[in-house]
C-alpha cells in the first residue's frame, strides 16, 4: 500500500524512544456522584523503543491509561513517568492517535498533518518535514484534500502523520485500526510496524484484537476488567515479520486469549 | 460510519468538468423558447387590451414585457454557444414562464377588468409609475435603512459572537453571562423600544442598539453552543502537540464553531430586519420602514406595493450576500444549504 520502509523519515528524527513507567497508579471517575474505579494499582515499564501491546475487555481502563501517559489527565493515585522525568501535562514528545481519525474538518490534509507545528509556532521551518510526513504515509497526492474527501484509511493515515510529523519519543495508540476494514487494518498493521522499526519510538498500543497485538508487539499485556489491573505479561518472542500460520504464533494466540477469558470473568460483577 | 461511504477516493475529488467540455446539446430548449412566447404574448395583452382607466405606464410595461421576452427567445436560440447563460435560462424557465402568466392574470384583475377594489390594488404598470417617478425618495429611503441595519448589525454581530466565544469557553464569563442571556434572549427586541427611544439621545442611536441587540442575541447563543459543542478530542489532540490556549480558541473552538456562527447572522439579520423596519416606522425619519408608514399616511397604496417588492429584493440580496461570505469560508463542509 505504501513504500513505509523505503520512505525517508521525517527530518530531524531522532529516534530515540524514552522509557515508559506507571507506578502503582490508580484512577477513578464520578459517575452521578458515584466514585467508579477504573484502574487498580497498574504498574508496568516498558523499554526505549519498545512496542507493548495493551488487551483486554473494552471499557476496562487502557484508553485511560494512555490519556494519563500523555498528560491529558491525572492519577489520582501513584505516577507516570516518560524517559526518567514524571509527567505533568501533555507534551508533544508524547503523541496520542485515537480510534477516530479526529482531523479538523476545517483543514486541508496538509493543514492537519502541520497542527503540531502549528500550534508550537514552528510552522515556517517546518515545511519540509510535513512534506516528508505526508509521503511517508502516502498522502502526498491529497494534501490539499479536505477530510471528508478520504475514505476511513487515508483518514487514520493522515492522523497517523500528524503524529509523526512532531518526531514523538512515544507514540501513544488507542485502537488506531479498530475502525477500518480488514484488508486495510492489515495493511496499516505493516505500515505501523515498519515506520516503528524504522524510526525507533517507543510504542504502545491499545487494542482488543489479539491477533494483532501478537503481530506487531514484543510483549502483551493482559489487563483485567475494571477496575483494571495488569494480570499476565506474555512476551512474543518471534521475529518479524510474522507468521500468522506459525504454530507457535497460533499457540500464543490460544494462550492471550484464555487470558483474557480468565482476566475478564476475574473481575465480573457477579 | 460516515467515512466508510466516501471510499471512492478519486472520484469524490475530481472536479466535474465533463459538462462544459460536452459539445452543444442538439435538442432545442423548449421551455426557454416557450417562456419568451408568453413574454411576449403577455406584452400584446398589455397593449391590445384596452385598460379600465387611463395609466401613463401602459406602453412602458409592454416594452419591458417585449424586452423580457426577446431575451429569452435570445438566450434560447443562442444557447449551445451561451453555455452558462443557456444553461441558467434553462433551469429558469418554467420560473420565467410562471412570472409571465402572474404577470398578465395581475394585469386582468386590476387594470384590464377592475376585479380587485381599486385604490388597494394597483396593476403592475402603476409600480412601474412608482419606481419612475419616486426612485429618487427609494433610493434614499434605502441608504438611509442600509445604514442604519449596517451599523446596527456590525456591532450586535461583533458582541454577540465576543460574548458567545466567552460564555462557550469560559467558565467565569458562563456564571456571569448565562443568566443574562436566559434572561434577556426571550425579550423582543422591539420591547425595548420606547425605553430605547426615552434612554438614547437620538432616534438613531436607540435604533442602532435595539437592531444590535436582535442581531447579537441570537449570535451570541449559536456561537455560544458551537464553542461548547466543539468535540473533546479537537481538544485533546491539539493540547498533545503542544497547543497554547489561545490557539485552542482562536485556531480549535472558533473555526469548529463557525458553522453554527453563521446560523446565528442569519438568524440575526432576519431579526433585525423586522426591528429596522418597525423603528423606521415608529421613530425614525427615514428609511423604508418610514416610506411604508409614510406611503399608508397618504393613502398612496401603490407605494406601498413598489416599496415592499424593492424592501424584499434589497433584504434577499443582503442574505445572498451572506451566504456567499459563508460559501468562502466554509468551503470545507460538505452539503450547504444554498441561498
Amino acid at each position: 500500500m505504501v513504500a513505509a520502509a523505503t520512505a525517508p523519515l521525517p527530518r530531524g528524527a531522532t529516534g530515540a524512544g524514552e522509557s515508559v513507567e506507571i507506578r502503582g497508579v490508580s484512577h477513578a471517575f464520578r459517575l452521578r456522584g458515584e466514585p467508579l474505579p477504573v484502574l487498580d494499582r497498574v504498574d508496568f515499564r516498558v523499554e526505549p523503543g519498545e512496542l507493548v501491546a495493551l488487551v483486554g475487555p473494552s471499557g476496562c481502563g487502557k484508553s485511560t491509561l494512555l490519556r494519563l501517559l500523555a498528560g491529558l489527565d491525572a492519577p489520582a493515585h501513584g505516577s507516570v513517568w516518560s524517559g526518567g522525568r514524571l509527567v505533568s501535562g501533555p507534551d508533544p514528545s508524547r503523541v496520542l492517535v485515537f480510534q477516530d481519525p479526529t482531523l479538523y474538518p476545517w483543514r486541508t490534509v496538509r493543514d492537519n498533518v502541520a497542527l503540531g507545528p502549528h500550534a508550537r509556532g514552528e510552522l515556517k521551518g517546518a515545511r519540509a518535514r510535513v512534506d516528508d510526513a505526508l509521503r511517508l504515509v502516502g498522502l502526498e497526492s491529497f494534501s490539499s484534500a479536505y477530510p471528508h474527501q478520504l475514505s476511513g484509511g487515508m483518514a487514520q493515515r493522515a492522523a497517523l502523520a500528524r503524529a509523526l510529523v512532531n518526531d514523538p519519543r512515544v507514540l501513544l495508540l488507542d485502537e488506531p485500526l479498530g475502525m477500518l476494514d480488514a484488508l486495510t487494518r492489515v495493511a496499516m498493521q505493516d505500515e505501523i510496524l515498519a515506520l516503528w522499526r524504522r524510526a525507533g519510538f517507543t510504542a504502545l498500543l491499545v487494542t482488543h484484537d489479539v491477533e494483532e497485538a501478537l503481530l506487531m508487539a514484543s510483549r502483551v499485556l493482559v489487563f483485567s476488567s475494571r477496575p483494571a489491573r495488569v494480570e499476565a505479561v506474555v512476551p512474543v518472542e518471534l521475529a518479524y515479520p510474522r507468521d500468522r500460520a506459525d504454530p507457535r504464533f497460533t499457540r500464543l494466540r490460544r494462550d492471550v486469549l484464555d487470558l483474557c477469558m480468565r482476566a475478564s470473568r476475574a473481575r465480573s460483577p457477579a | 460510519m460516515w467515512i466508510e461511504e466516501r471510499s471512492t477516493e478519486a472520484a469524490a475529488i475530481e472536479p466535474v468538468i465533463a459538462a462544459d467540455d460536452a459539445p452543444p446539446a442538439v435538442r432545442p430548449p423548449v421551455a426557454g423558447v416557450v417562456a419568451g412566447a408568453a413574454w411576449l404574448a403577455a406584452a400584446a395583452v398589455t397593449v391590445k387590451w384596452p385598460d379600465l382607466e387611463e395609466t401613463p405606464h401602459t406602453s412602458t410595461l409592454a416594452a419591458l414585457q417585449v424586452a423580457i421576452g426577446l431575451t429569452a427567445l435570445a438566450l434560447s436560440v443562442g444557447a449551445p454557444w451561451l453555455r452558462a447563460a443557456g444553461r441558467r435560462l434553462r433551469v429558469a424557465a418554467p420560473w420565467l414562464l410562471a412570472l409571465a402568466l402572474w404577470v398578465t392574470g395581475w394585469q386582468l384583475a386590476t387594470a384590464k377588468l377592475g376585479l380587485l377594489p381599486r385604490p388597494f390594488f394597483a396593476p403592475p404598470q402603476a409600480l412601474i409609475e412608482v419606481y419612475v417617478e419616486d426612485w429618487r425618495r427609494l433610493l434614499e429611503c434605502t441608504a438611509h435603512s442600509l445604514a442604519l441595519l449596517g451599523a446596527g448589525f456590525l456591532i450586535g454581530g461583533l458582541a454577540g459572537f465576543g460574548a458567545g466565544v466567552a460564555i462557550g469557553w469560559s467558565r467565569a464569563a458562563a456564571y456571569w453571562g448565562h443568566p443574562l442571556l436566559r434572561l434577556v434572549g426571550p425579550v423582543p427586541a422591539t420591547a425595548w423600544l420606547p425605553l430605547a427611544f426615552f434612554v438614547f439621545p437620538s432616534s438613531r442611536s436607540a435604533s442602532v442598539f435595539l437592531i444590535a441587540l436582535a442581531a447579537g442575541i441570537p449570535v451570541a447563543v449559536l456561537t455560544w453552543s458551537g464553542v461548547a459543542g466543539v468535540k473533546n478530542a479537537y481538544y485533546d489532540i491539539a493540547r498533545t502537540l503542544g497547543a497554547s490556549p489561545r490557539f485552542l480558541v482562536l485556531r480549535v473552538a472558533i473555526p469548529a464553531a463557525l458553522p453554527h456562527v453563521f446560523v446565528g447572522l442569519f438568524m440575526g439579520l432576519c431579526a433585525s430586519f423586522s426591528v429596522l423596519v418597525v423603528a423606521e416606522m415608529l421613530g425614525v425619519k427615514a428609511g423604508l420602514g418610514w416610506y411604508l408608514s409614510w406611503a399608508q399616511g397618504w393613502a398612496a397604496y401603490v407605494n406601498m406595493f413598489a416599496a415592499l417588492l424593492f424592501m424584499a429584493l434589497v433584504f434577499c440580496g443582503l442574505i445572498a450576500l451572506l451566504f456567499a461570505a459563508r460559501d468562502r469560508l466554509l468551503g470545507w463542509q460538505s452539503g450547504l444549504v444554498r441561498w
